[in-house]
């Protein structure tokens, strides 16, 4: 029944004649866009794969703060991939590696006391670089040797518990900052290079052991932002599943900058973290980053939309645009979308902007600081307002949700294969 | 007022099962009840601190807010009120760490207005039940802070209802009408109502008897919903039976929906074990273990059946996100 109705639907939108470029060409250069922006978060954690390195050889003042601005300048374009992650099963089952949140830091290092509390994960407090033997699940644990294989292998997820991230960029944050223990109040994590130095001048303890997790985790970054980056290659995995069947790709395109938007962005991240007043209920909560992981989510919503990038070396990409194909349908929706895409943008801007001038997103969270609740809720409410502009577009493709539920290309990534 | 009126008079017309009938029918009465729950628990509340004469009003509101809790749109989406009536789940207790500083602090945090501007996790039904089932002795008197949150639950509640009936309502039913700018045609009225339905299900499903289900070998009764006031498995029969409701006035051409509901609705009403203490013994397990499998063909039904009748697809929506 499903598979009837979707070859129904297909077949109503391919016949319709009036669109002004074809939807193969716009989710091929999806890809491209794809392509380039993992490729981008690949090349940009190289670099802080190298300044790890540097801070681990001579730890200092300078080594550290280079791995920070290093850590920040791979945030930028990976954060504007994540409007490719929902409704692509490749990237979604993929992404826990790398970007999960939020997380029981207490797992990997020292954290301060009594903060390492979660009545659900028994883990939260097990500080791997303190300890190179313990029990997991029952099972006996030699984490002597810190590397990679260690921490997506055993670590990450341990107990199948999500607040154990071991991985990826925030337990990567979390080493180089160290907790933010100035609540609501200015300030980020004050971790001291000294964290990784050698001999009698470390500090927190086993700084040999923390050297070994930073330099592991960074490695294992470098190899997941290349296993991604292959997938979106020609021939990839992620590629083809918006390829191979054109009306899904569009969907899946639709779907990943709306369930950004609203459910996760403007949502979970965003007007949660208000309603809770906690500190911690911020994406970035240990480098004090979030303003700019949101602004960038929210310009690769936009860029999604319009069919374009700007890369990390300046250059422009342009292509066949969503936006070609929703005004080719219904010139009114994709007028008021591309509105609202920029109003979200200006929005998460102006919380950007205020951040930088010294109103940290944690001090916006705080309970009754008015100028922070609205700043966050218009960035909320102009990603709520683009999220109906999305669902139009949707409609205006001849495209449903359902329809695609029962597809064999989203829902089972080998299929497209067989 | 106009939106009752109106609605009133498309209910006259024969036969007749969409979703301004939902509006008379399942939300607008839903969220009075609400209102009036929370307004007597608030009320009784202001006579007396004694738990045993409040555990009745506070199970009144509860069961209240189950019959519209699947409902995140309009005026409960507001200044997070959903959140603020039922903060659920919360594995890092905040909601215990929040109310410990205001049971023992500073007594002008528990003004109306103070008040709401505290973490949506120290409000609402479960910071009432730590403090009319407390699992420990209380450090302080709970009199002040049990006022203040039966009083703030009831002002929420009184606003969403408001909202609703002032305006709200009249929005959704006029949906597709010249003027009408948050709903563009009937459709959308349809699809948003759907995915309610949809993800009041999958909230069930996941949360309601996931969490506590956890797997075969860890299980987790501990993390039942409202388990110190032992309504766990109600709250699963509430919903079911709200979400039963809600389909019957969206349309009367799902049989089997409605069917599959039923079953579902027979096994929670069979079940006989109120805060799912039972989950971690094999035998007892088995039984919610059947009721979740009986949830599941719901939601297959809701697409197979629900959704090509209604003609909608699934609206992005709240649970979209990890």
């Amino acid at each position: 029944m499903t598979r009837f109705l979707t070859a129904a639907l297909v077949s109503t939108a391919l016949s319709a004649p009036a669109f002004a470029v074809e939807p193969a060409e716009v989710v091929a250069h999806y890809a491209d866009l794809a392509a380039a922006k993992y490729g981008d978060s690949l090349i940009t954690a190289q670099a802080l794969q190298g300044a790890v390195a540097a801070l681990i050889a001579a730890p200092s003042d300078e080594t550290l703060t280079a791995a920070r601005d290093a850590w920040k300048a791979a945030r930028a374009p990976y954060q504007q991939t994540e409007a490719f992650r929902f409704g692509n099963a490749v990237v979604d089952d993929w992404e826990g590696r790398v970007n999960s949140w939020p997380l029981d830091e207490g797992l990997i290092d020292y954290v301060a006391v009594g903060s390492a509390v979660n009545e659900e994960n028994a883990q939260a407090g097990l500080n791997v670089i303190a300890t190179p033997k313990f029990t997991l699940s029952g099972t006996e644990v030699d984490a002597t040797t810190i590397t990679p294989e260690l921490i997506s292998g055993t670590l990450h997820e341990a107990d199948g518990i999500e607040a154990n991230v071991a991985s990826g960029y925030h337990a990567i944050e979390f080493l180089l900052w160290g907790q933010d223990l100035n609540g609501t109040g200015p300030g980020a994590g004050a971790r001291p290079y000294t964290d990784f130095a050698a001999g009698d001048a470390c500090t927190g303890g086993n700084c040999d052991r923390r050297a070994a997790y930073l330099t592991a985790a960074t490695d294992l970054l470098v190899s997941d932002l290349t296993y991604i980056s292959d997938a979106w290659a020609k021939d990839g995995a992620a590629r083809a599943l918006v390829t191979a069947d054109p009306n899904a790709g569009l969907l899946a395109m639709l779907t990943g900058m709306g369930s950004l938007s609203y459910g996760e962005l403007g949502g979970e991240r965003m007007k949660l973290g208000l309603m809770l007043n906690d500190p911690e209920e911020e994406q970035d909560c240990f480098s004090d980053n979030t303003y700019n992981s949101h602004y960038y989510d929210g310009v690769g919503i936009r860029d999604v939309y319009l069919g374009r990038y700007t890369r990390v070396d300046g250059s422009e990409m342009t292509g066949p645009s969503l936006s070609d194909l929703v005004a080719s349908k219904d010139a009114a929706v994709d007028s008021q979308l591309k509105a609202e895409l920029d109003a979200s943008v200006d929005a998460l801007l102006a919380v950007k902007t205020a951040a930088e001038g010294g109103l940290a997103y944690d001090q916006m969270l705080e309970a009754g600081n008015k100028e922070g609740e609205a700043l966050i809720m218009g960035a909320v409410d102009a990603l709520v307002t683009q999220t109906a502009s999305i669902e139009r577009a949707v409609g205006a493709l001849g495209l449903s949700k359902i329809d695609f539920e029962g597809s064999e290309s989203l829902d089972n990534p080998n299929a497209v294969f067989q | 007022m106009r939106a009752l009126t109106l609605a009133l008079m498309l209910i006259a017309t024969p036969a007749l099962a969409d979703f301004p009938e939902t509006v008379q029918r399942h939300i607008l009465p839903g969220y009075q009840a609400l209102a009036e729950s929370t307004a007597a628990l608030a009320a009784q509340a202001e006579k007396t601190c004694d738990v045993a004469a409040l555990q009745p009003a506070y199970h009144a509101a509860y069961d209240a807010w189950m019959s519209v809790q699947h409902l995140r749109f309009g005026p409960v989406e507001t200044d997070g009120r959903g959140l603020s009536i039922l903060y659920w789940p919360d594995p890092k207790a905040m909601g215990a760490k929040a109310q410990k500083g205001l049971l023992a602090g500073d007594p002008t945090k528990l003004t109306p207005a103070a008040f709401a501007e505290q973490s949506v996790a120290a409000r609402g039904l479960l910071s009432l039940e730590r403090l009319l089932y407390p699992a420990e002795p209380l450090t302080a008197d709970p009199c002040p802070l049990i006022r203040a949150t039966a009083t703030d639950l009831a002002a929420t509640s009184a606003k969403v209802f408001e909202e609703w009936q002032g305006g709200f309502a009249e929005t959704l039913i006029t949906a597709g009408e010249v003027g009408n700018k948050v709903y563009l045609t009937r459709p959308e009225a349809r699809q948003v109502l759907f995915t309610q339905v949809v993800t009041g299900l999958e909230f069930l499903d996941d949360q309601r008897l996931g969490r506590p289900l956890g797997d075969f070998d860890a299980p987790h009764p501990e993390r039942a919903e409202a388990r110190a006031s032992g309504r766990s498995a109600r709250n699963v029969l509430l919903s079911l039976q709200a979400l039963r409701q809600m389909v019957e006035t969206l349309t009367p051409d799902a049989p089997n929906t409605v069917a599959a509901f039923d079953h579902a609705i027979h096994l929670a009403e069979t079940l006989d074990d109120p805060a799912f203490a039972g989950i971690a013994d094999p035998g007892k397990r088995l039984k919610v273990e059947i009721l979740q499998q009986a949830v599941d063909h719901v939601r297959e039904l809701v697409m197979s059946e629900l959704a090509p009748e209604l003609d909608v697809g699934i609206g992005f929506n709240a649970a979209d996100g990890d």
